[in-house]
């Protein structure tokens, strides 16, 4: 009756994102690395806006139906912020 | 023929109406204000809640008894909304159609309202984190754009006449980058994107999850068999796997049910074996976009 349940990819913001050591435009490893591309790059929502140019930015991961739990992005990612699991 | 070139082609295909270019619907729409709110948080647009549910895990909601239903009923009605009220941060309204290049060269030449600029690709940047300016837009959308830095090429001329926008977008088009052209909102025509499967947003929520965020072209290919010579170049560039070599039979073949008449493959075949026929011609296609 309910579709199966999708893999659970989740990024630890301590580490990347506005709050992390590193700003995720620079790194962007997980985002070229993932066959399906199910991460997004995105501004962060809980951070002041800018609208024109927006300096805090975050990735999330969006498509979580196409994730194959390839774990390519967990080895890739040089903070080991991202943890793929059922 | 569409309900789009029903609604708005003035008796021929949609994206050939000259009036769905001009200044004059963009201004009578109000395009400038929901264009501006559309572009400068573009990339929360499968992050934001719409009607409080995310686009985050979608495949696995629109899979749902019943709520999946009533999801996918409502991003469509979002996607197509022609109402007065539309919703810029959750682009609707915003849709578009693959075309072949020799139409894109006829709007760019002729149709497309001036200025004309390109820019980095919304979709590449968000799901890749890559820069490449490969999209083409025009009329109000340029001046929304240009106040963006983050989309504005540096170094590079990004303000183009119309010859250096068709050369862009032949290029585009013979490296296998889709061309499409975009409603933004319907029926206002700015913009001209060459897509590439899976980072496309577009292509994304079509392909994967079945939603008609892009129509499939007026077209479908067709291989001549005489011509073929089974080397199967084609094959690479097709970004639907619509094409197939066939070993026993020693030439391509066409899935017409995949095929997004694009017109890509052509730029590979060197035998001149492959053209593209209206998507009419199949009785098992019409009205199939």
């Amino acid at each position: 009756m309910f579709p199966k349940k999708s893999p659970k990819v989740t990024i630890d913001y301590t580490k990347c994102g506005e709050k992390g050591q590193m700003d995720p435009r620079d790194c962007a490893k997980c985002l070229r690395v993932c066959d399906p591309a199910i991460f997004i790059l995105h501004e962060s929502p809980n951070m002041p806006i800018d609208p024109v140019d927006p300096k805090y930015w975050r990735i999330t991961p969006v498509w979580l139906s196409l994730c194959n739990m390839c774990m390519k992005c967990v080895k890739a990612c040089p903070l080991g912020a991202i943890t793929v699991s059922r | 023929m569409c309900d789009w070139c029903m609604k708005h082609g003035a008796g021929g295909k949609w994206y050939m109406n000259a009036k769905n270019y001009s200044n004059e619907l963009a201004e009578a729409m109000n395009a400038q204000e929901y264009l501006r709110e559309q572009w400068k948080a573009f990339e929360m647009v499968y992050i934001r809640r719409i009607m409080g549910i995310t686009s985050i895990d979608l495949g696995y909601k629109l899979q749902l008894p019943i709520i999946g239903r009533i999801l996918r009923w409502s991003a469509e009605r979002m996607i197509h909304s022609e109402g007065k009220h539309r919703n810029p941060v959750r682009a609707d309204g915003h849709f578009g159609q693959v075309i072949p290049l020799e139409e894109a060269k006829v709007i760019l030449g002729n149709l497309a309202a001036e200025p004309i600029i390109e820019n980095y690709c919304m979709c590449r940047w968000m799901q890749r984190g890559i820069k490449e300016a490969c999209c083409i837009n025009f009329g109000l959308l340029s001046g929304v754009i240009e106040k963006l830095p983050r989309f504005i090429p540096k170094d590079t001329k990004y303000r183009l006449d119309r010859d250096e926008a068709i050369a862009r977008i032949e290029e585009h088009n013979k490296k296998g980058y889709v061309a499409t052209v975009w409603f933004q909102p319907v029926p206002y025509i700015n913009a001209i994107c060459s897509c590439e499967n899976p980072e496309c947003g577009g292509l994304r929520l079509r392909n994967d999850f079945g939603l008609h965020t892009v129509y499939k072209g007026e077209y479908v290919a067709e291989v001549d068999p005489d011509r073929c010579q089974a080397c199967g170049t084609c094959v690479t560039k097709c970004q639907f796997g619509a094409l197939r070599l066939v070993h026993s039979l020693k030439r391509v073949i066409v899935d017409i049910n995949k095929c997004f008449g694009c017109g890509v493959c052509r730029h590979a075949c060197k035998y001149d074996a492959i053209n593209l026929v209206p998507r009419e011609n199949y009785p098992a296609l019409r009205g199939v976009y």
